[in-house]
């Protein structure tokens, strides 16, 4: 069972404080940490986990500038056998252009697979249909936000699918096939900085991004501008010391009747 | 001619209440409007639209990616492209917007949470919600949109009497992917959207060791536990306690939201609580948005200050 996970190295955003540029053309991220996005962490770990029961090699895959190599090193450190960059200087933002340069890699470079792997969505812009676009550009079945992998057939892979309000769905489906996994689906294994070390050691493979367009079909979407959301009224903001501002808390919970 | 065609979504016999956020949506845009829906018996207003377009196709097998592409070319030969596909920005939607998107070759944006009326322009959030990217469609179009649970109801108006109602039958289903069955979760004892006073705990509390003391704090308050999905992702409580879209739709009295950052997925689970009270460090939270009342500070010193005072 040969797999390709496809990651990407993204802002951790969730405690930082961004700023626009004035005119509205770009966010400056200079001094936000990355890292590996989290969805596909779960991603490449549900692949060594299969690939450690069932044989077959990994490839981490990955579209971004140099800087992307950290999320290669971590794939190998976690269990992938090899690392390929696809090479872009500018941020590609329509996850159609995406697709289609993970399509023109794959089938170019010959990179064997029997499934290929994604996040459910990258934490920096949430669309979350890289690995749908991919599935269809290839001509290969596709299921997205996989909590569980049941079982492994010859030519056919059992798994459950997460829908809304705690419900699942199991369904069959063949292989080849593009899943794009959930996060919580396993307990990603803690990747030590020896562990980077030593996947730093194992060759990676560069590819320059423009060779996989074929001169055609750039982007569908571009984006326009980046503007603040529109605030809405917003929380009263309990002030004071710590102190007081629980005993402030604790008036509310009383006022509300929760608390007697 | 043109229409706007919705990509219904029913699930277990229930016409999603999502879809009323691509009816708003296709209302908006002021063209006809085409609903695409499953075989089955249930209720659906019909004066929402100016054609349904009924299938003879079983909802579970209509809402996979390959079945509702094959639908989508019968669709295409009977009434020509459409100028926008929606689908709700829900499991089985993005998979099939996904899908469609590459399908068919077509510009796709999800979560679309603004537009404007001419439909050239579409905003979206990048960035855990704290900045919106605004997009504009360069390539050939249809544009495939999933549209943000909220966003567009405000929108919705009902048709007049006139609308028209049209089969597609005949298609079979893809054998590449079959549906097996639903799976429930397992039953347990605690129901949190039976509680009046939650308090959720998200992932700012950092560490698992933290969670006994959660336990304690709600002990103290008379309070129920539950989290949001980082939470239950790091395996440190159960998914019978979490809040938001794919776990479960909460309306307390109360919900005190501890290091909650508020990623829309949980407002969505959340927001129609009487009283919302947002703890965490970051000023900039998406969560005191939403909240009607806040704390600028660490969730676990909070919590630690307020079982001092009460048990004092």
């Amino acid at each position: 069972m040969d797999i390709i996970v496809l990651t990407k190295r993204v802002p951790v955003t969730q405690e930082e404080e961004l700023k626009v540029a004035p005119d509205g053309r770009s966010v400056d991220l200079s001094r936000v940490p990355f890292r590996m996005n989290d969805w596909d962490n779960y991603a490449v770990e549900e692949a060594v986990r299969l690939c450690e029961k069932q044989g077959g090699v990994i490839t981490g895959v990955s579209i971004g500038d140099m800087e992307s190599d950290e999320v290669l090193r971590r794939a190998i450190a976690m269990g992938a056998k090899d690392g390929c960059l696809i090479e872009s200087q500018t941020v590609v933002h329509d996850p159609f252009t995406r697709a289609l340069l993970l399509k023109g890699f794959i089938e170019k470079e010959n990179i064997p697979f029997n499934m290929i792997f994604g996040g459910v969505q990258a934490e920096d812009d949430q669309f979350g249909v890289t690995c749908g676009i991919l599935a269809a550009m290839l001509g290969l079945p596709f299921a997205s936000m996989v909590i569980g992998i049941d079982d492994i057939q010859k030519d056919t892979v059992i798994l459950r699918r997460e829908l809304e309000g705690g419900i699942q769905e199991r369904i069959s489906i063949k292989t080849p096939c593009v899943l794009s996994i959930q996060s919580g689906i396993n307990e990603p294994r803690y990747v030590s900085i020896m562990g980077i070390r030593k996947a730093s050691k194992v060759e990676r493979r560069y590819f320059k991004a423009e060779k996989y367009l074929d001169g055609g079909a750039g982007s569908l979407i571009d984006v326009t501008r980046w503007f603040y959301p529109p605030k809405k009224e917003g929380a009263v903001i309990l002030q004071g010391e710590l102190d007081d501002a629980c005993k402030q808390l604790i008036g509310i919970l009383k006022e509300k009747g929760v608390l007697q | 001619m043109s229409y706007t065609l919705i990509i219904s979504e029913v699930r277990r016999g229930v016409f999603e209440e999502r879809n009323l956020d691509s009816l708003g949506l296709a209302h908006m845009l002021k063209k006809s409007v085409y609903m695409l829906l499953p075989d089955g018996q249930y209720p659906v207003n019909e004066k929402w639209s100016d054609v349904l377009i009924k299938t003879d196709m079983k909802e579970e097998m209509f809402s996979m990616p390959k079945n509702i592409c094959l639908l989508l070319e019968k669709v295409i030969d009977r009434f020509e492209m459409p100028d926008e596909i929606i689908l709700t920005h829900s499991s089985s939607g993005t998979e099939c917007a996904s899908y469609i998107a590459g399908y068919f070759k077509l510009p796709v944006i999800t979560d679309v949470n603004g537009m404007d009326k001419d439909a050239k322009t579409f905003y979206k959030s990048y960035y855990s919600d704290k900045v919106y990217g605004e997009f504009s469609v360069t390539g050939q179009g249809p544009v495939v949109i999933t549209v943000r649970s909220g966003a567009f109801r405000g929108y919705m108006e009902e048709r007049p009497d006139s609308y028209k109602k049209e089969t597609i039958e005949g298609v079979s289903p893809d054998s590449d992917r079959t549906f097996i069955e639903f799976v429930e979760e397992e039953k347990t004892e605690i129901d949190i959207t039976k509680a009046e006073f939650l308090v959720s705990v998200g992932r700012g509390v950092g560490n698992k060791d933290e969670l006994p003391a959660y336990d304690e704090l709600t002990g103290i308050l008379n309070a129920t536990l539950s989290c949001s999905r980082p939470v239950v992702d790091k395996m440190w409580l159960p998914k019978a306690r979490q809040v938001g879209q794919s776990g479960k739709t909460v309306r307390p009295k109360v919900y005190l939201a501890m290091g909650i950052s508020g990623a829309f997925q949980h407002i969505t689970g959340m927001k129609d609580s009487e009283c919302i009270i947002a703890v965490n460090k970051d000023p900039e939270a998406p969560i005191f948005q939403y909240a009607h009342y806040g704390i600028v500070g660490d969730m676990n010193k909070v919590r630690d200050k307020l079982k001092e005072l009460l048990k004092g």
